[in-house]
């Protein structure tokens, strides 16, 4: 499959419809959140009760998802250890699901801190916090963009002050 | 990242739940909590038993630190902006190498 042009607004709301429970995390959580970087493709963690990933299935089968990998796709079998992210290719851009990102427990651990964000388009994604994203990078196997992390550190501070003012 | 944070990110990539954390440490798992969020903050070589406890340390290194002006304004410039608007204008950052 060649590489589609990325459209966030269609894979979000093609994710919405079914009312299939996620929450955003890595680089677009990051740019909705205020990081200045350029990234292509929406990784999301979803929730991994049955109901919830046969609504994603249904939705990623709209989208025309398929494994990069070329493998068949089945969410049944989610295992956050032998398969940390399922990288999918559709037909508006790459779409990464995991499970349980470094430095968390899924799905449940980021919903609670995370945001629904109006991103107009009819979208309402949850969005994962400024802490948990600067947590997750923390995490990271591999080196994190130093820039990025700096500016998802200053997001945090100024989240903080916020709310502190408030 | 706060020291709650910190301490909560050492113990979850160390597997270990709040109750098992403080059966390492011998203390109460109210405390993990109230560190975890930020209630109660511990004192430095408390904070280093803690994360050794995870199998982590913090190392008593002192670093210069500066503020990078610029990079404050960019970030209080994006924060002013709703999450729409970041997400439009990032949006448009993306198109922008596509036309040229």
């Amino acid at each position: 499959m060649s590489r589609q042009p990325f459209d966030p607004y269609a894979i979000l709301r093609e994710l919405e419809n079914p009312r299939t429970f996620f929450v955003v995390i890595g680089g677009l959580a990051r740019v909705i959140q205020g990081s200045d970087e350029l990234t292509e493709g929406l990784d999301i963690v979803p929730s991994l009760s049955q109901e919830n990933l046969r609504r994603l299935g249904r939705a990623l089968e709209n989208m025309n998802a398929r494994r990069v990998d070329s493998r068949p796709l089945d969410l049944s079998d989610l295992d956050p250890q032998r398969e940390p992210v399922i990288e999918l290719t559709s037909n508006f851009g790459q779409i990464k699901i995991v499970p349980e990102p470094a430095g968390t427990r899924g799905y449940e651990d980021l919903r609670v801190r995370a945001n629904r964000e109006r991103l107009g388009h009819g979208v309402r994604p949850s969005v994962a916090s400024p802490g948990d994203l600067v947590r997750m990078m923390e995490a990271l196997d591999r080196q994190p963009d130093p820039l990025v992390l700096e500016t998802m550190r200053r997001v945090l501070e100024f989240e903080r002050r916020l709310t502190i003012e408030r | 990242m706060t020291t709650g944070e910190l301490i909560r990110s050492a113990r979850l990539r160390a597997g270990y739940s709040q109750k098992e954390l403080a059966q390492r440490l011998g203390m109460a798992s109210s405390s993990i909590a109230r560190w975890e969020t930020d209630t109660v903050e511990p004192g430095f070589s408390t904070l280093r038993r803690v994360l050794q406890a995870c199998g982590f340390d913090i190392p008593p290194v002192l670093v210069a630190y500066e503020r990078d002006p610029e990079r404050d304004a960019q970030v209080q410039e994006l924060q002013d902006l709703s999450p729409q608007a970041r997400m439009e204008r990032y949006l448009a950052r993306l198109e922008k190498p596509k036309r040229s």
